[in-house]
């Protein structure tokens, strides 16, 4: 079992300074390990609940309850070749890269930035 | 319509008719859209005869609740309508006193008779759920409006519709009840609070204060924040006076109306709906509504009898409406309007609207509709398509339909793109939602329409194919408020073929 409490990884070389804002530093991820192989699979980001997918481009997390109704995440499809995620309670669709409401203008999705390092992985809120 | 099929028999089928006290096998005369006869009769000469047997006849279906317009709707509402049954509906609120010459403009030559359950706020239902109560609820009610209107397009207009629930207390649904009296049209109510978790005031116990004989209420078995029983399970008094005194309990399942464990304690105090409607709209065709037909099966599962479930979506809902004259029945003279259908015996599972599911042995499926006299076969998968209810602004490229409009179309694209550079707003976001500017961006629509003399149908379906790969329908000033300006006015530029080349 992974330590929720982790301490903080220093962030990348390739993603210091790339931004106007500061970025978040990636945090290892808790309630997961990389030997896993059934997704969407849940995990934490220090202490907060995250729902992680596989897509075709890597992996992506997202906030564990649709900002709609509650619903859980780990219900969500994968849609539009992997771009966007779909809650099946109302059909509400997201997109993964920047977590906007597609036919719910109004509503985002926290999205999660995941990456695998040293068989860990590491997570970082994208938007 | 020729001759060949101008007139036929449906021959064989178990018909249900409550208005005439018909439930048992007779043939169904049709000629020249209208219904000659029901009972048997010789064959007239050159009546193509089908075959029905086996198979159920009742009226067209009548759906008193759909959302076909607005943010709610459908790229092609007809898949909800007679492909399914269905051969009038009401929009439920999807317009207001504001957007009803989109309304009618847009929807006015569908297959199905589309009808509005008019809003109260100018702009109809918002769809989403802004949490700003107000926005949800009160709207200015613009009397003078409103009467000229209904004075003009009388037969549109089946009842006026408003929402018994936000934190605001009781002063919508008393001036929605006042317009409802002024313009001597039944009053809808939605009932159950979806969204606040702890609002001061119930509306739903005053909407049954309010609603006098021939009111409606929907979404009657509903498990949000004010239910129709207590927390024992006990119809509320308040329920029992309304429904002594004529008010109309309407369905309503929808996406988040249905409660299977409400129902069931209601259903055992004989508490049951006058009319069973769907709902359908973007959010809940692919799950949990379906159909109406799925929610009839619903009903059966429930308890009601096929021809009690079929009177509530012929009959009583014709009656609630005031379309007696042209639909509900199966009387002589009046529209061919005709559903064909048949119950399956088999395991089915019907979801309610929140975790609870039921097993159930009979399945209601519609097979073939006429809509005066004219044939659709059923078709329940055209409903359910993504392109169907899937609205999605195009944003990586121009629609292909755009490069159908016509230059005058892309001229007032420029000028619109020129007007709305000259104001800035701000997307919603679920908290807010700007009402006034969406307002006031569809003044400037209105405004360069009418500067360039491009019909408003015309106009609206320039925008719209800027923006839409499908054919949706919705408030143009909510269409715009939803984009970002600067995405908004490039694109209108883009398809305008006018944008300035870069520097």
């Amino acid at each position: 079992m992974f330590n929720t409490n982790a301490s903080a990884q220093p962030p990348a070389a390739d993603y210091a300074g790339s931004a106007q804002m500061t970025e978040q530093p990636w945090q290892q991820l808790g309630g997961i390990s990389t030997d896993n192989t059934k997704y969407p699979a849940r995990a934490s980001v220090e202490g907060v609940g995250i729902v992680i997918f596989k897509t075709k481009s890597g992996f992506r997390g997202v906030q564990r309850a649709c900002p709609h109704m509650q619903a859980t995440m780990m219900n969500a499809e994968l849609i539009a070749n992997d771009t966007m995620v779909r809650c099946p309670l109302h059909v509400f669709t997201f997109k993964l890269s920047d977590g906007k409401g597609v036919n719910c203008p109004g509503f985002k999705l926290t999205i999660y930035e995941i990456k695998e390092e040293d068989g860990k992985f590491f997570g970082r809120v994208a938007n | 319509m020729n001759a060949a099929t101008d007139s036929f028999v449906l021959k064989g089928g178990h018909v249900l008719d409550a208005e005439q006290r018909i439930d048992g096998v007779a043939d169904v005369h049709v000629a020249g859209g209208k219904i000659q006869h029901v009972g048997s009769r010789e064959a007239v000469p050159g009546e193509q005869v089908i075959d029905v047997s086996g198979n159920y006849v009742s009226a067209g279906w009548v759906d008193i609740h759909v959302h076909a317009y607005g943010t709610l709707g459908f790229a092609n509402p007809d898949t909800v309508g007679v492909y399914q049954g269905v051969t009038s509906f009401v929009d439920a609120g999807g317009p207001g006193i504001g957007v009803l010459d989109q309304f009618m403009e847009l929807l006015g030559h569908l297959e199905t008779t589309l009808f509005a359950g008019a809003f109260i706020r100018p702009m109809g239902l918002l769809g989403l759920n802004f949490i700003e109560g107000n926005v949800r609820t009160l709207g200015e009610v613009p009397i003078t409006r409103w009467v000229d209107f209904a004075q003009q397009h009388r037969d549109m207009l089946r009842y006026i519709k408003c929402n018994a629930i936000g934190d605001y207390g009781p002063g919508t649904l008393k001036l929605t009840k006042g317009l409802a009296q002024i313009l001597d049209l039944p009053l809808y109510m939605h009932i159950g609070e979806f969204q606040l978790q702890n609002p001061e005031f119930l509306l739903a116990p005053e909407a049954f204060r309010i609603a006098e004989a021939g009111d409606m209420i929907t979404h009657l078995y509903h498990g949000n924040l004010g239910k129709v029983i207590d927390d024992k399970g006990k119809v509320l008094p308040v329920v029992r006076d309304a429904e002594r005194r004529g008010v109309i309990f309407d369905l309503g399942f929808g996406g988040y109306n249905f409660s299977w464990e409400v129902a069931e304690k209601a259903f055992a105090q004989d508490l049951v709906p006058h009319t069973i409607s769907s709902d359908l709209q973007q959010f809940n065709v692919v799950r949990p509504v379906k159909s109406l037909a799925n929610v009839m099966s619903a009903m059966m599962r429930l308890g009601l009898t096929l021809p009690e479930v079929i009177e509530r979506v012929t009959r009583n809902p014709a009656k609630a409406i005031s379309l007696t004259d042209r639909a509900g029945s199966l009387k002589s003279g009046l529209p061919a309007d005709i559903t064909v259908f048949r119950v399956n015996s088999g395991e089915y599972e019907i979801s309610d609207c929140y975790t609870k599911s039921r097993k159930a042995e009979k399945q209601i499926e519609p097979l073939v509709t006429f809509k005066n006299g004219k044939r659709f076969n059923a078709d329940m998968a055209m409903g359910q398509a993504e392109s169907n209810w899937f609205l999605q602004i195009v944003e990586d490229r121009i629609p292909e339909r755009a490069s159908a409009l016509s230059a005058a179309q892309r001229d007032f694209l420029n000028s619109l793109a020129a007007r709305l550079s000259s104001t800035t707003w701000e997307v919603s976001n679920a908290e807010r939602l700007d009402i006034e500017k969406a307002l006031e961006l569809q003044d400037m629509f209105h405004r360069e329409r009418s500067a360039h003399g491009l019909s408003l149908k015309d106009a609206l379906q320039a925008v719209y194919a800027s923006f839409l790969d499908q054919p949706f329908t919705m408030q143009i000033g909510l269409l715009l408020v939803r984009l970002e300006q600067p995405f908004a006015v490039d694109r209108l530029r883009d398809v305008s073929g006018k944008r300035p080349l870069a520097a």
